[in-house]
């Protein structure tokens, strides 16, 4: 039905299994826009939040996926400044997720702040003193840069490069990509950090509060290294997913081994440096504010047990996997300490807010609960809905894996038995008789 | 924002702040701006054609630009990094030169009608050299079977300029639209049809090195044998499946054989299609 949208040479799953694999994704994204219609119409009162425990679920979410989505200017500062080559396989996919990631994270963001209308005032009206600042407008000109580096991806599609002017226009904008990816490292380099920047300036609470090394607290280079090690290993991920649900390969098994050693190398020095702060923080940063560190770790919920996860079983062990070149020859193992990297990053950027609420930090106060109401859930299943559309859309419409090509003809992968049904293969997650029945279907509209 | 806007001030913090963020938006845009501008540059000096190909070129995969000295056997593996244009190669004279030149007297390649006193190009045309010096331009054989039968050709006026890999005219077919590349660079002088045999009579650039990236003599069955797995390869992944090599020949009219295939994708392919 939808043939002559896709890329010539490749094989993409019948137009009724797409409609399937898009349903349940459509539907999440429909109750999401629901939740922040009334977030924004009525008001954050929908929300568990208060003036108390003010950061939740979104900033939660704004963190990690920033950080998780910090693949893309990795990448793009490896392949276009250091001309590292073999990451022309996973750069399109690196900025679709980039895109995606930071897309969400200024949509809820906006919802967080919940004046929509009142937006534009942080930039016409800025205070050039808040790190927050500093976010807003990094990660607004890195958007319209993720904008620009996916509009090459779009005009690839078979059906627009029929247009002389576009696939000309697509030529010069790639041929101008290491001005973009040097862009985009220097605003990574400051939102990255300046999302860290933020706890040298919360001198009330000495859980996340860190001094400074210059103008910036150590949290600043710790941020930006963290993600920087985390999202070689979310591609890497995320790569490994689309081969799994697409079961075809789509990057040769070098790339997979390249990312884990960049992600490696980066961990290693994280974990170090992080270790480094965290004996700083417990001997002299919380004592000088008067607090013994481990009266933080006091609480049952929050233990010692947490710090040791972060460190060492999402930091030091993976890391140390990472580096080691015949683990990496192990797929399953690579992809085991991709994923602990991944979820180092998530319970730190946790820990750091969260946890962070929580404490009680006066003698007055009370270790705080929060649970984030239907509303605040439905926003996060909307970031993670219109991601999987995105680059479900994009991954069917064009090519976000130049290697894919070569690797369908060299594996020979398509056989006899898998276009029985005309041309389309069953998806891992859909049952057989559902796709006898939709091919009878769309034989029969046809 | 601005010194004008409330809440301004002029202080180290304001100005450095802004100053950074006004340069990387200025930057930004004129990148933007300067991509923009070369395209139009690009049509205006008329090298949106050769950018195109170049695009086309990059998508393909490395198993459809395999080196021509590969297909002969002067190297052992070799994929064409020039657009399949060997006069900018600067290997190509330093392989042709260990070549030992055996001319193919055969017409019958494959079971495709090939003579040997045309040229070929990889995109699926041939050229021929008339007595006048002028350069008859068709559509080989293996190129015309995979077309089928219905099919029109939309051909560039007389008086057009056509250059190597560009676009020298329009193949038409139900609701497709294949390019198929220029051969030569040159200027038609006359338009042909299928029942001339030809296409397009032009008059080339330069005569001495017009011809040297096209394929010639023994350079042929390779090259057709070649094109037989690429077919294959095509087939498999535009909806066909696994097909397999019987040694017979490709049937004149074997698209109404497999009618859910993609044919846009394999023909697109065959003529060199991202």
């Amino acid at each position: 039905m939808d043939k002559i949208l896709i890329p010539r040479g490749l094989q993409r799953t019948s137009f009724g299994n797409f409609l399937m694999w898009i349903l349940p994704w459509t539907a999440m994204l429909a109750v999401g826009v629901y939740a922040i219609y009334l977030c924004l119409a009525e008001g954050l009162f929908h929300t568990n939040m208060d003036n108390r425990f003010a950061f939740g679920i979104w900033i939660f979410l704004d963190l990690t996926v920033i950080a998780l989505g910090a693949g893309a200017f990795f990448t793009g500062f490896l392949l276009y400044i250091l001309r590292r080559k073999e990451l022309k396989a996973v750069i399109n996919s690196a900025v679709v997720i980039g895109l995606i990631c930071y897309s969400g994270a200024v949509l809820v963001l906006a919802v967080d702040v919940g004046q929509p209308m009142r937006a534009w005032f942080t930039f016409w009206h800025p205070n050039v003193h808040s790190m927050l600042t500093e976010v807003t407008f990094c990660l607004t000109c890195y958007l319209i840069v993720l904008l620009i580096e996916y509009i090459p991806i779009v005009l690839k599609n078979r059906q627009l490069r029929q247009i002389p002017k576009f696939l000309v226009f697509e030529f010069q904008l790639h041929k101008l990509m290491p001005v973009f990816a040097g862009i985009g490292t220097f605003l990574s380099f400051f939102h990255q950090g300046s999302l860290g920047g933020l706890f040298g300036v919360l001198r009330g609470r000495p859980f996340a509060f860190r001094e400074e090394l210059g103008i910036w607290p150590s949290t600043f280079f710790l941020f930006v290294i963290s993600a920087a090690a985390a999202g070689p290993s979310f591609i890497m991920l995320t790569t490994w997913l689309v081969e799994k649900i697409t079961r075809k390969q789509l990057v040769k098994p070098e790339v997979y081994k390249f990312l884990g050693k960049v992600s490696g190398t980066m961990l290693i020095a994280y974990v170090l440096l992080k270790s480094i702060d965290t004996l700083f923080w417990i001997n002299s940063t919380s004592p000088g504010n008067g607090f013994p560190a481990f009266e933080f770790y006091a609480t049952q919920s929050f233990g010692t047990w947490i710090l040791f996860t972060e460190i060492v079983f999402f930091g030091l062990l993976p890391a140390l996997v990472l580096l080691n070149s015949r683990l990496r020859e192990n797929r399953k193992i690579l992809l085991g300490a991709g994923f602990l990297v991944c979820s180092g990053i998530m319970l730190n950027r946790f820990v750091m807010t969260i946890q962070t609420l929580a404490l009680p930090t006066l003698p007055f106060d009370d270790f705080l609960t929060y649970s984030p109401s239907w509303e605040e859930v439905a926003t996060f299943l909307f970031v993670v809905a219109y991601g999987m559309l995105l680059y479900s859309l994009t991954y069917r419409y064009s090519v976000i894996f130049p290697q894919e090509r070569e690797l369908s003809q060299m594996n020979g992968e398509l056989s006899q038995q898998e276009f029985a049904d005309g041309g389309s293969r069953r998806p891992f997650w859909q049952p057989k008789f559902v796709t006898d029945l939709l091919n009878k279907f769309v034989s029969t509209k046809l | 924002m601005l010194p004008w806007v409330y809440e301004f001030h002029w202080t180290a913090f304001h100005i450095t702040f802004l100053l950074i963020f006004f340069t990387v938006f200025v930057v930004v845009v004129s990148t933007v701006i300067l991509a923009m501008r070369r395209t139009q540059q690009a049509e205006k000096d008329n090298t949106m054609e050769s950018i195109q190909w170049h695009s086309d070129f990059d998508d393909l995969s490395p198993a459809f630009k395999v080196c021509r000295h590969e297909l002969n056997g002067d190297v052992k593996h070799r994929v064409c990094d020039h657009g399949f244009d060997c006069r900018s190669c600067t290997v190509h004279p330093l392989l042709v030169s260990k070549q030992q030149k055996h001319p193919l007297l055969q017409f019958e390649v494959y079971g495709f009608t090939m003579p040997p006193y045309r040229m070929y190009h990889r995109g699926h045309t041939w050229v021929q050299e008339e007595n006048d010096g002028t350069y008859k331009i068709g559509i080989d054989d293996f190129g015309t079977r995979i077309l089928g039968r219905a099919y029109s050709v939309e051909l560039p006026p007389v008086g057009t300029r056509l250059s190597v890999n560009g676009k020298g005219m329009l193949v038409k077919k139900s609701n497709m639209n294949i390019r198929i590349l220029s051969p030569i660079d040159g200027e038609v002088i006359e338009q042909g049809d299928s029942e001339k045999g030809w296409y397009l009579k032009v008059k080339a650039d330069d005569s001495k090195k017009v011809t040297a990236h096209l394929l010639k003599g023994e350079e042929i069955p390779n090259w057709i044998l070649r094109e037989l797995e690429r077919l294959q390869i095509s087939f498999a992944t535009c909806g066909v499946g696994a097909t397999l090599a019987d040694g017979g020949e490709l049937a004149p009219d074997f698209h109404r054989h497999y009618p859910k295939a993609d044919w846009d994708g394999v023909i697109g392919q065959m003529f060199l299609e991202a």
